[in-house]
């Protein structure tokens, strides 16, 4: 979807070196929140699209403002609340309780931290490049102009534009359709290099070469 | 309330109110805790594996592998996953290695434009700067101005690669070995990899030893 999330280009940002941006999180809280996402995923406690197309539903104005592991916070919450693992009101009962000073309940299971750390070191390798692939190396190809309402893997800043296929990634399903639950048949993913001009026009900048991994439904050739 | 993790909750290492986002993720927490859906074992047990065990100091030693042995670096190149395996790494996030090396003429930068994407089993959790609107809007637009602002300068002649991880690889910088480090052994290179460095927002540089 064209939400926020996709920022790849846009101005009024600021500073990226920033006192503090060298840490990965700053709070407790942070790191717990993460852990949970995962274990909402690997325990199967939610529903509906994963963590990443649901934080990209965030309300525009809500996601700029929410840190990043706030925005994890909200993707668990709406998962689990899809699934009906937890219901409307509980997260803000359990708030009002500990605000009352009630202790925080704990729950050891040695097995669920044994699936979490083997679920951690598991791969999921995409499928080999096909010999059937419609574009190889050297290749120029153009992004397809599109205005996708929900999850997609492919920017608005390379819409429209032409880059040369460096390789074949390999093969797998199109998140578009994947993310949504549906099983469409895998897909070659290119490497595909664009020139700076070409995505941006002239710049102040030397150009330079922007790279991205593009699933075969968004390129026709050019 | 021994567990020391409690503690943190409890304000011991932040002297101040929680905020109402801190609330929430502590009920949260407690919340499935309650109910037996998450340990809380679990959970300790992510923190402390990237806190710990997953973070740069693993890609600093596949970096070092690569700047000592030529045919480990050929391996890196061409089967990533199967060379950061042979020193112990993988896992979530790493699925899809794919390692690119700087030359004299050419200077990678890994960015997701779309979220966050980081090769977590080399480089561990991301920093907040690579999470950041300013870099991901940026890095694509401007790549010279954001390397300034981490006080790297590159030649105008050097072709900057920037690699925006849309799709399912993840990528690691394979940086030059800097000049002036002849004698060092395989510990003492990984020492000056830097995080950055494999982000490419940085160059190793001898003698500056990489801030853990």
């Amino acid at each position: 979807m064209d939400g926020v999330h996709d920022m790849g280009g846009m101005h009024g940002f600021g500073a990226v070196v920033e006192p503090g941006s060298e840490v990965p999180y700053h709070e407790r809280w942070e790191p717990r929140i993460f852990a949970i996402q995962m274990l909402v995923g690997l325990e199967g406690l939610g529903a509906g699209p994963g963590g990443r197309p649901t934080r990209e539903e965030m309300d525009p104005v809500q996601y700029l403002a929410a840190s990043y592991y706030e925005r994890w916070l909200y993707s668990a919450e709406q998962r689990l609340l899809r699934k009906g693992t937890i219901a409307p009101g509980d997260v803000e009962a359990m708030m009002a309780r500990l605000e009352a000073g009630a202790t925080p309940p704990q729950h050891r299971d040695p097995g669920m931290a044994e699936r979490m750390r083997a679920g951690l070191a598991s791969e999921y390798p995409m499928d080999p490049p096909p010999p059937d692939a419609h574009f190889g190396p050297g290749d120029r190809v153009r992004v397809k102009r599109m205005r996708p309402a929900g999850h997609t893997r492919c920017p608005r800043y390379v819409r429209g534009v032409a880059g040369v296929v460096e390789r074949v990634q390999g093969a797998d399903r199109l998140p578009d359709r994947a993310v949504y639950g549906e099983e469409p048949p895998a897909e070659p993913v290119y490497s595909v290099a664009f020139r700076s001009e070409d995505l941006l026009g002239p710049s102040e900048e030397p150009g330079w070469t922007v790279l991205l991994d593009l699933w075969d439904s968004y390129l026709e050739p050019a | 309330m021994s567990d020391a993790h409690e503690h943190h909750h409890d304000g011991h290492h932040h002297p101040r109110p929680a905020s109402e986002v801190e609330l929430r993720a502590r009920a949260l927490e407690a919340l499935l805790a309650e109910r037996g859906l998450v340990s809380t074992d679990a959970i300790d047990a992510v923190v402390e594996l990237y806190e710990h065990d997953v973070g740069p100091q693993n890609g600093a030693q596949v970096v070092a592998g690569a700047w000592v042995d030529d045919a480990y670096r050929e391996r890196l190149l061409s089967r990533p996953n199967e060379a950061i395996a042979e020193l112990g790494f993988g896992g979530a996030e790493g699925d899809n290695m794919v390692v690119v090396a700087n030359t004299a003429d050419v200077h990678n930068v890994i960015v997701c434009t779309l979220c966050s994407c980081y090769p977590w089993p080399v480089l561990g959790l991301p920093p907040s700067w690579y999470k950041s609107s300013p870099y991901r809007a940026r890095v694509v637009a401007e790549p010279r101005a954001v390397l300034r602002e981490f006080g790297l300068e590159l030649r105008d002649d050097v072709e900057i690669r920037v690699w925006d991880s849309s799709g399912e690889v993840r990528y690691l910088v394979l940086p030059m070995r800097p000049a002036g480090t002849d004698g060092y052994g395989e510990d003492e290179l990984a020492a000056i990899v830097t995080r950055n460095s494999m982000i490419g927002t940085a160059v190793p540089v001898a003698g500056e030893a990489a801030v853990a």
